[in-house]
């Protein structure tokens, strides 16, 4: 059969034995799951078995693009891996950007399925028809950008997620980037690539993807495109980026640090930093970030960052005093593979322990000091685990194991730190899905109140909820909090936000605000439709994204994770000082103060809006008939 | 009789952000399919300091890659008859 948008194949590679081979993509799948993360969770569900450890041989890696991937769409170049990840023991898939998806579409390829470990260094190369595990034995200890740089040079335009020391050293926290820039596999895909001998994927292809529907195909992108091109707001977010959705100064300012905040502001970045702003293929909203420092004792370093906002969080850390430190520090994160966001939360746990003196020199043999050096020696450290960094480098479980009575203060779910502190931005959804997501603590697929903010018309939230298409006998239960000042129960309304990121991520389709605004789950099925040929209505769209979701809980409760991992981190319920501000745990509209009955209830709410059990938080069997996926069991 | 409009496309590379929407636009409208490498612009160094645009022979002076780049790299001017 002729193949639209999916390329129809689908890449087996085992690392053991170098055995490469393809098989085609499933029609009667495709009726059930959509591309990316719906079919790579099925292609994992079929291999799956459970309490592997997650660095052997066994584990899989299973990248996978979206039908809608390497056409002109708006916004379709989202690349998303799954895998079981070593920082939480979690079946999870993990989203990145810029063009290794839109690369691999056009090399012939929607899906790579990785097994086994070789025996030496390698990277592997799919360009077009030939694939080829290579020799990595130069590349190994190189950090990311010289990976992706000595790559480049060799192949010219083509995608790369590479790992760096961090990786190779089996680091919990590692990610890869995408291009040097974009992270991809919070959780430690690093360090699953690492532990197969896998520096670099390389993905570089001619072949082109064809439309099913032109006419149909025609008519839509001109009209999305005019929407995009007359938003009044496009060219505020060509200048900012995501600085324009988080003012961090703002942040600053409000802990106190008004120095600091004069160095995060608009004005400050587009004068002192910005050097380029580059775009994912496709995207006419692009937000990523090339920065220079032009001044100070780091003059001249580049930086490539999915935003600058990464750097200027990492600048929240009272111990680093000015931008260029923040930057450097940032920068070399990066280079190694770390998790930035993982990296100042541990930098802040520890520095709270060293002041309370549960961490000593004694204990941990190192002397301790709230500033740049002792970051950046840390760092060093957990890299290449080193002294205590070893202990650190396997993630917040073993800490918690290693130091008696600690766990208790982390603020961490299911093995990852929380990123979205809702004492200072409330308990919206973004901040909820972090404790329920199956992956851990983790935001990306929780995002939605956010983007209409709290205090905006009741008829404005119903017309966001149209858009993402929730069914409209939902929407009176999502008007039903546990308390009636408290508006909109976050709860129940998390589930809408997981289903709709996971029709965007099985499409190809970028969840960020500036570009999941322009979509909705109508237009999303009938760019869908001219693109493959298919015939599937938003309802099947909707199903297929619920499907996926539950498949990887089923996945996850094998693994043994049920309620008692979905907790609210206990730090959450105790003032958190801000600046000369102590601030509550309260809801999105900030009028109710959340307590542990509070949080409770909207688990339950939650649950009962998947249609599972409340009491172990897991699918029921009614739900596992019928979704089909019996089987998985 | 109504006179052609006649435009010429400016260059502006420091402002290309690598998007490829305009070979995919260029390959779309003249080969029906999204395929970058047959597009007749070409982008090189996508994501590097210094990206490069080049036209190639075949180029039908179409002005879709332009009217598609909303980053300004390529500036449609109205040329003077």
């Amino acid at each position: 059969m002729e193949w639209h948008g999916y390329t129809g194949n689908i890449l087996n590679v085992n690392l053991t034995d170098n055995k490469i081979s393809l098989t085609k993509e499933n029609l009667e799948d495709l009726k059930q799951f959509i591309g990316g993360i719906g079919i790579n969770c099925k292609l994992f569900a079929e291999r799956f078995k459970p309490n592997i450890d997650p660095l052997s041989a066994e584990n899989l890696i299973i990248i996978g693009t979206g039908p809608l991937v390497g056409t002109a769409t708006p916004g379709a170049s989202r690349t998303v891996a799954i895998s079981r990840f070593p920082a939480t023991g979690a079946i999870a898939n993990s989203c990145g950007s810029m063009s290794f998806g839109f690369q691999l579409k056009h090399a012939g390829f929607d899906h790579v399925i990785i097994s086994g470990k070789s025996d030496k260094p390698v990277y592997l190369l799919i360009w077009d028809d030939h694939v080829e595990i290579c020799d990595a034995r130069q590349l190994w200890g190189n950090d990311i950008v010289e990976t992706h740089d000595a790559l480049i040079k060799k192949y010219e335009s083509c995608g790369t997620i590479a790992i760096g020391q961090a990786g190779e050293n089996l680091v919990f926290s590692s990610l890869t980037l995408i291009d040097r820039t974009s992270t991809f596999g919070r959780g430690g895909l690093a360090a699953i690539m690492g532990s197969k001998n896998l520096k670099a994927i390389v993905a570089k292809g001619s072949k082109g993807i064809s439309i099913a529907q032109p006419k149909e195909f025609n008519k839509l992108y001109k009209n999305l495109f005019e929407r995009i091109r007359t938003y009044p707001h496009r060219e505020s977010w060509h200048e900012l980026g995501m600085l324009r959705s988080l003012p961090v100064g703002m942040m600053l300012k409000a802990s106190g640090q008004n120095k600091k905040a004069r160095q995060c502001t608009d004005r400050f970045y587009l004068k002192k930093l910005k050097k380029r702003r580059i775009a994912c293929p496709s995207c006419p909203m692009g937000d990523k970030d090339i920065l220079e420092l032009k001044e100070g004792d780091f003059a001249g370093l580049i930086n490539y960052t999915s935003s600058v906002i990464n750097p200027f969080l990492m600048f929240m850390f009272e111990g680093l005093k000015s931008y260029t430190e923040a930057i450097k520090t940032f920068d070399l994160i990066n280079r190694y593979g770390l998790d930035s966001l993982t990296m100042v939360s541990l930098l802040e746990f520890c520095n709270k322990l060293y002041k309370e003196g549960i961490f000593t020199k004694e204990n941990t043999k190192i002397e301790w000091s709230a500033d740049y050096n002792t970051f950046i020696q840390l760092i060093e450290m957990i890299t290449h685990r080193k002294g205590f960094g070893d202990i650190l480098a396997d993630g917040w479980n073993k800490l918690a194991e290693t130091y008696d009575d600690i766990g208790e203060e982390m603020l961490v779910v299911k093995g990852l730190d929380v990123i979205f502190e809702p004492r200072f931005l409330h308990l919206g959804t973004m901040e909820f899905e972090q404790v329920v997501n199956p992956k851990g603590a983790h935001v990306a697929s929780g995002g939605s109140p956010t983007y209409v903010g709290a205090g905006s018309s009741k008829d404005k939230f119903i017309a966001h909820f149209k858009r993402m298409g929730i069914p409209e006998s939902a929407i009176k239960r999502l008007f039903s909090p546990p308390f009636p000042e408290m508006i909109v129960n976050v709860g129940r309304l998390t589930r809408y936000s997981e289903d709709w990121y996971t029709v965007l991520t099985s499409l190809g389709l970028c969840a960020r605000a500036q570009m999941n605004r322009f979509w909705g789950l109508e237009s999303a099925s009938e760019f869908y439709n001219a693109v493959t040929g298919f015939e599937r209505s938003s309802e099947d769209l909707r199903m297929a994204a619920e499907r996926t979701w539950n498949l990887m809980k089923i996945m996850n409760m094998k693994e043994g994770f049920s309620r008692k991992d979905d907790k609210f981190p206990k730090g959450w319920f105790k003032p958190l000082k801000f600046g000369v501000n102590e601030l509550e745990f309260i809801d999105f509209f900030g009028e109710t103060k959340i307590t542990h009955d509070i949080a409770n209830q909207l688990l339950d709410d939650y649950y009962d809006e998947r249609g599972w059990d409340k009491e172990n938080g897991l699918p029921t069997q009614d739900k596992v008939k019928e979704l089909g996926l019996e089987k998985y069991l | 009789m109504v006179n052609k409009i006649l435009y010429e496309i400016i260059v502006h590379e420091e402002k290309c952000t690598g998007c490829l929407i305009c070979q995919l636009n260029c390959s779309y409208v003249h080969k029906q399919i999204f395929s970058p490498s047959e597009a007749f612009i070409q982008i090189s160094n996508q994501y590097s300091l210094t990206p490069k645009i080049l036209f190639l022979e075949g180029c039908t002076h179409c002005n879709q890659c332009a009217q598609h780049c909303l980053y300004g790299a390529l500036e449609l001017k109205e040329v003077e008859q």
